[in-house]
């Protein structure tokens, strides 16, 4: 939608929506959705309102617009006005809404029996025992008795929170983040001097090496970091930027690397320790410094390149190479994941990354230290476990717990919830019920982040409002609302006394623009920024020497490392966060279960994923049962023979493995948590993660695997094609054009087409998909769920083979297993529609703007177009497909919702290209390139998607398809599709 | 053949007609059962959504257009023997004509039903209909499913006129020695027949008209049928074979399921010297042909998929032979092109036990080819991430026993109340079987 306009027009509209938001949303208004009598001026039936407020499914902080219908919400989409992400959005902050409407939420405040069964109670009573508790501890009048534990909260929240807890007489404020990137700080304290996450600069590089750093997936802010990634992989004269991935899985982000250099879990450190040993070693950087030649020399001390070599498998000819190329490189940038749980040596890792970076000067361009996230500011692991500590020896007698689940995402042999059970009064503000507030004796709902008022900053220099984009759909409160009211019962209206949260949060505001824009009005400039959806500078970190952070020499304490023999029969391990479920929240969303994981394909699951040797020689098959057995825990989870670890190496999504987190988080397989140790790393104070093997032992049972790829191969269908730079570059200059069956009436022979071409009248509307764009994190997919009313079928259907994606991200391995291409796959359009012919009652019709129109009304359900369909792209309701209330509220009323017996397939987003023409005709002109676009293509990271006018030989989609790369898929049949793909460019992973 | 007198013709068909035992009561009963079953099933169906049944993506043609196809071809051989042997005057037809036309008829019903089975939104069918409609919209006429609708509803009329017009002396003889009720029911149904010189002058005419109209429809019928596969770009079914390989096919299945009916019809009714092992041996020699033609139909599909150079053609072949589904496809291959070669063997095609257990085989065998073209090919289609299984679910098994159970129940019915074999036409052969050894 907002993708094509322009900054005035948005401005306009916004301009609209905002003052809207003011008088029509606030928290005090709107609890209870009832049929207008009387309509509020904001909302005309029929027309939809944005709302600009700020994502909160993971620390990044995405700027989003929420689009209200009749008082719903019934889409998200990226903020083109934000920073961070630029008007883009990935599946999570798509699916945001599938939290807000969780048919599994508190309907109200419950409290908890003896027996572990929340009883729901009123507001006053919840409110009461929650004052009485608190009430008695500050008769009590210790210190620190009550904590707070929350995930990461910045701005105004915190500082209420602090005032609260300060008035309460206690400090204990924990911000919990289940990835609370410690080592990754602790290095940055190491080498730069800065314990705090720095804004890395993907566009600003031009070499790119990842040490397990999956910035395409979870890792710190993953929006922007695709969108950078997008601007770094753009071809230039010189080539293709190079990027490599060092790590023992081949992860959505090391699937989009040149080459993935397979390391096994801890031996990153090893691959960048015998980088930095080339470097200082051959003298490949000429300025390095004796003090910083020390400083590798104390990193990498007791190894030797040979040794490295021969402990990773990385050979060092290949080690030699890739320093070579980071030395060559002007502006190159190492990234380390710094995640203490994944991986062993985390901090080592992250502090060798550091140290590549620093030793070359031109990679300070590309870390930015003025924009420090606000990730550094979350309490690290330790914390919790003094917290743990404190628990247990009773010196805590009441938690409050905000969107904050440590019993699951703490490693289980910590007895988190064992520990929680020794204080006499845990309050839980989750809007769902989740692990740990199974254990909490009071229940207080909170609203969800789309229903709240608020703001967070994500990083230095950029603060989004959140608003709320519609009124409660639960009987749930503020969770500043909640404090305030318990603070005023407690120490009474002058210690407390704004209104409501959403006063305090404006106070807070007016204040901040006195202090930012003098010379504005403070109410203005509070509306401004609702409007806007938050505050950035305009005007970013300026280039050059931007980090502001000297590196400083350091001197590495780090234990030896030992390369000792590595036994066969045991495996190493690795748990891995995917792009759906983050650190586990997104598992109660039923889209995000839905959407196929982007590299097994696997949806609705835990699973292990095993060598498909490794496999073999145990004779275990897809969807054997074993237990993994570590020296500190087992989980048990189902085989998954796939080739993206090495047959030493076994790998477990994060995310999976629920117990009580609401009915669509089914998976009850595979919580890697439950392998680690309960210690505390004292390198970096995050989670103990040991070099430790595991053991396999089969179960003897099998669970289906809800995967649902047919193949892991392309069997030379040339589905997703690859050119080489060198041959691109010959095809560029040679002036071929692509040989393409065009779905325009030029596209048609007399010699091979028995019928004539189809007039089309204004507009053809045609796809480019950009392959060598595509990073295949699945946003489209979200969005197109989203957009257009799909169907949620479950995990038995879906192992039925019966899932109703529009449109989809099809995986295929190389022909040795080597890489992943990604192919997406929405309906092709076709101009000679195989499954047009077929139709017995013309339930596809070719529109005249050459749309394939699928009528639903029409349909009787012969199946004889999907069954035509060469693309497979047709979608056949099995079942009429409901959504459990309240899910429903989120339909889009521009949809029709399909019900048994029809088929349905993309539409290319009809309802988009209607209101769009409908808004030209209003101004007596047409529809112009890039006024607005698909749902896919307007939350793609990357911006592999374009969508327009055939045609318009000025449109975007028309210049594209003049690329040497443009080809159509399975064109041989001559169906003439009208979505068209560019080729991916691949080179040379290292230069010789 | 000896000579049997006219009154002896009438006795030993009619006596089909007399009251039955108890074991075909038990078997009526049986057959009803199941079709209560297959009805209670689609009605599940119905009520649920197609979703009941196995087929998903991308196999979502599954046993429904297989029975389909499969009781189609069921049919054809009835028309064979009763039409195109009546024009090539084969003598040998004469006694089983009549049952091998209700043969078609009853398995043209069936079959007729499946299409409705399948669909998605079987209360709107009629859309499919060319009729004057408030939505001023034609049927697709490019569709094949148009045409099927065409190709069997004309085939279901006709055969239903042919098997009509020849029962009309036979249902008059019938009337003649019945009272009360009956005579008046079948009194109906004869139309009056009388036996005069211009009856049985237009009565010739008629059947010889519908002979020849049936003949052609043997062929075209089946072909329409295998245009809803071979005009698809499916990589295993967009090939100019299919049309006569589907005859073949189907005449090969129909006649195989003449010999599963016709032995122990023969048996139970005492119809030996009517029936005769020659005649069961003329069936048997001509499914050696039908046989040939099927395997070397088999084997031309590879030829062309190696020959074709298309990679998804190619590979859909040795998928079918390896892949998930290779013992269906073994078994199609040993039961339906190398078994029947055993006819080759005199001792084999006169030897009932033989003759039935291959004919049962056969079946078994055709049904297999079904699924393999269907199957075989939808789960492999171009897109090898969109690759699937498929396998049929209790609501799929529960309908193709209800459509065994209707047909059989059908030709119980039939077996009772209608003379199994035509007398009329026994009558005329067994004259000129007397005037050629006088």
């Amino acid at each position: 939608m907002m993708a094509g306009c322009n900054r005035r027009d948005f401005l306009r509209i916004m301009g609209l929506a905002g003052t809207t938001a003011l008088v029509g949303c606030s928290s005090e208004s709107g609890r209870t959705l009832i049929p207008y009598i009387v309509p509020t001026d904001d909302i005309i039936p029929g027309q939809a309102t944005w709302y600009a407020t700020t994502c909160r499914e993971c620390p990044a902080g995405c700027g989003i617009l929420a689009k209200n219908r009749d008082g719903h919400v019934i889409k998200v989409e990226g903020n083109p006005l934000h920073p961070v992400n630029a008007g883009k959005l990935c599946s999570r902050g798509q699916a945001s809404l599938h939290g807000l409407y969780n048919p599994d939420r508190f309907s109200g405040p419950h409290k908890m029996t003896a027996s572990g069964e929340p009883v729901p109670i009123s507001w006053d009573e919840g409110m009461a025992i929650l004052t009485q508790g608190l009430d008695g501890i500050l008769d009590r009048g210790k210190k620190d008795r009550i904590v707070v534990v929350s995930d990461l909260v910045s701005g105004t929240l915190k500082d209420f929170i602090a005032y609260w807890l300060g008035e309460m007489r206690s400090r204990e404020h924990i911000l919990y983040e289940p990835f609370a990137y410690e080592p990754l700080r602790r290095a940055n304290a190491m080498v730069f001097g800065t314990e705090g996450i720095p804004s890395y600069r993907l566009d600003r590089a031009d070499f790119l090496l990842s040490f397990g750093a999956g910035f395409l997936e979870t890792w710190l802010s993953n929006v922007e970091y695709a969108r950078q990634f997008a601007a770094f992989r753009t071809p230039h004269d010189q080539g293709k930027n190079r990027f490599l991935y060092v790590g023992p899985r081949m992860s959505l982000t090391a699937a989009n690397a040149d080459f993935w250099v397979q390391a096994a879990p801890g031996d990153e450190f090893l691959v960048a320790a015998g980088m930095l040993m080339v470097l200082t070693g051959e003298g490949l950087l000429p300025n390095i410094s004796a003090e910083q030649k020390k400083s590798v020399a104390s990193l990498v001390r007791g190894l030797t390149l040979e040794a490295v070599a021969a402990g990773t498998g990385v050979s060092e000819e290949t080690l030699r190479r890739m320093a070579l190329e980071f030395a060559r490189a002007e502006h190159p940038l190492a990234l380390a994941e710094g995640l203490s749980f994944s991986s062993p040596r985390a901090t080592e890792t992250a502090a060798a990354a550091g140290l590549l970076c620093a030793l070359h000067p031109g990679s300070r361009e590309t870390i930015d230290f003025q924009g420090l996230s606000e990730l550094g500011q979350v309490d690290s692991t330790a914390r919790m476990q003094e917290l743990s500590q404190k628990m247990q020896d009773g010196k805590v007698e009441a938690v409050l717990l905000f969107q904050a689940n440590p019993a699951y995402s703490l490693p289980p042999s910590w007895n988190f919830h064992k520990s929680l059970q020794k204080v006499p009064l845990v309050v839980s503000f989750s809007p769902a019920m989740d692990e740990t507030t199974r254990s909490a004796h009071l229940i207080l709902p909170a609203h969800s982040p789309l229903e709240s008022w608020g703001d967070y900053s994500p990083r230095k220099g950029v603060t989004g409002i959140m608003q709320p984009v519609m009124g409660p759909v639960f009987d749930s409160r503020h969770p500043g609302d909640i404090l305030l009211a318990a603070g005023r019962q407690l120490k009474g209206p002058e210690r407390f006394p704004a209104e409501s949260f959403y006063h305090i949060l404006r106070n807070a505001w007016q204040l901040k623009g006195q202090e930012l824009a003098p010379g504005v009005p403070p109410e203005t400039f509070w509306q401004e920024a609702v409007k806007r959806g938050g505050v950035w500078d305009e005007v970013k970190g300026s280039k050059g020497e931007s980090s502001g952070n000297p590196v400083r020499p350091s001197k590495f304490s780090f234990p030896l490392v030992e390369l000792g023999n590595r036994n066969k029969k045991e495996f190493h391990f690795t748990g891995f966060p995917t792009v759906q479920y983050y650190d586990g929240r997104g598992a109660n969303r039923p889209w995000l279960q839905e959407i196929p994981d982007p590299i097994s394909q696997i949806t609705w699951g835990g699973w292990v994923e095993m060598h498909p040797d490794t496999a073999r020689s145990l004779d275990l098959a897809k969807g054997d049962l074993v237990v993994i057995r570590s020296p500190y825990g087992s989980i048990e989870a189902p085989v998954f023979p796939l080739p993206t670890v090495p047959p030493d190496t076994l790998a477990v999504p994060i995310g999976q493995g629920h117990s009580h987190y609401g009915r669509f988080a089914t998976a009850e397989y595979g919580n890697p948590m439950g392998l680690l140790p309960s210690g505390i790393d004292p390198m970096c104070n995050g989670l103990l993660r040991p070099e430790f093997k595991v053991t396999v032992e089969k179960l003897g049972r099998r669970v289906p695997i809800a995967h649902v790829d047919g193949s892991l191969f392309q069997h030379d269908r040339e589905m997703a094609r690859s050119l080489t730079l060198e041959a691109y570059r010959e095809g560029k200059a040679s002036g071929a054009k692509p040989h393409l069956y065009l779905p325009l009436p030029e596209g048609y022979d007399p010699a091979q087409d028995f019928y004539p071409p189809h007039d089309h009248v204004d507009y053809r509307w045609g796809m480019v998909i950009d392959l060598d764009r595509c990073i295949g994190c699945g946003a489209c997919v979200a969005a197109c769920y989203a957009e257009n009313n799909v169907a949620v079928v479950g995990r038995d259907q879906i192992l039925k083979g019966r899932e109703m994606s529009w449109l989809r991200i099809q995986r295929y391995f190389g022909p040795d297993a080597d890489g992943i291409r990604f192919f997406p796959m929405p309906c092709m359009h076709c101009d000679n529609a195989p499954c047009e012919s077929v139709c017995p009652v013309y339930a596809p019709h070719h529109s005249k703007e050459g749309l394939n129109n699928q009528v639903y009304n029409r349909c009787i359900g012969t199946r004889f177009c999907a069954q035509n369909c060469p693309y497979k792209v047709r979608r056949f309701n099995w079942f009429t497909f409901t959504r459990p209330e309240p899910l429903n509220w989120q339909l889009n009323p521009d949809v029709t919702v399909r019900q048994k017996g029809v088929m349905e397939k993309c539409s290319f987003c009809v309802q988009r290209i209607i209101e769009a023409k409908f808004h030209a005709k209003d101004q007596g002109r047409k529809v112009q390139d890039g006024e607005f676009t698909t749902a896919c293509a307007q939350t793609c990271p990357a911006d592999a998607i374009v969508f327009g006018n055939l045609m318009d030989p000025e449109s975007r989609v028309s210049r594209l398809i003049q690329d040497h790369r443009a080809y159509q898929a399975l064109e041989h049949l001559n169906t003439k599709p009208a979505v068209f793909y560019l080729k991916k460019l691949t080179q040379e992973p290292l230069k010789a | 053949m000896e000579t049997i007198s006219y009154s002896r013709f009438n006795e030993d068909i009619l006596r089909n007609m007399s009251p039955p035992g108890r074991r075909y009561y038990v078997l009526l009963a049986l057959a009803f059962a199941g079709v209560l079953l297959g009805a209670s099933c689609w009605a599940y169906q119905i009520a649920t959504g197609l979703g009941s049944a196995g087929i998903n993506l991308p196999v979502y043609w599954g046993t429904y257009l297989i029975n389909f196809v499969f009781w189609v071809g069921i049919a054809h051989s009835g028309t064979l023997i009763s039409a195109i042997l009546y024009l090539f005057r084969a003598p040998w037809r004469t006694a089983i004509a009549r049952s091998a036309e209700a043969m078609t008829v009853f398995a043209v019903s069936v079959a007729g039903l499946f299409p409705f089975i399948h669909l998605g939104r079987v209360w709107i069918v009629y859309w499919i209909l060319p009729y004057p409609n408030q939505r001023n919209l034609w049927p697709n006429f490019q569709s094949p499913l148009v045409f099927d609708v065409i190709a069997i509803s004309t085939y279901l009329t006709v055969s239903v006129l042919f098997w009509f017009t020849g029962l009309i002396p036979d249902l008059a003889v019938v009337r003649d020695s019945s009272t009360g009720l009956r005579r008046k029911i079948y009194g109906f149904f004869s139309l009056g027949w009388l036996g005069t010189h211009r009856q049985w002058n237009h009565y010739g005419t008629a059947y010889l008209l519908f002979a020849a109209l049936a003949t052609p429809l043997v062929i075209s019928v089946h072909s329409v049928v295998s245009w809803d596969f071979a005009l698809s770009i499916v990589p295993g079914w967009h090939s100019t074979i299919f049309a006569p390989y589907f005859v073949a096919g189907a005449i090969h299945s129909g006649l195989a399921m003449v010999l599963t009916l016709l032995i122990p019809l023969r048996r139970v009714f005492k119809f030996e010297h009517l029936i005769t092992l020659k005649i069961l041996e003329n069936i048997a020699k001509t499914i050696i042909f039908t046989g040939l033609i099927v395997g070397y139909a088999y084997g031309v599909e590879y030829f062309m998929a190696q020959y074709s150079g298309n990679i998804a053609e190619r590979d859909t072949f040795i998928w079918r032979a390896v892949g998930h589904y290779a013992l269906e496809f073994w078994i199609m291959v040993l039961f339906n092109a190398v078994v029947p070669l055993a006819f080759f063997i005199k001792k084999v095609r006169t030897d009932l036990r033989y003759l039935f257990g291959i004919s049962i085989l056969i079946n078994i065998g055709m049904w297999y080819e079904r699924f393999v073209i269907i199957v075989g090919s939808a789960a492999h289609q171009f897109d090898p991430y969109s690759w699937g299984y498929y396998s049929p679910t209790w609501v799929e098994f529960g309908i193709m026993i209800g459509s065994f159970s209707l047909f059989f129940f059908l030709f119980l019915l039939f077996a009772r109340f209608i003379p199994t074999i035509s007398m009329t036409e026994m009558k005329e052969t067994g004259r000129h079987s007397r005037r050629e050894n006088p």
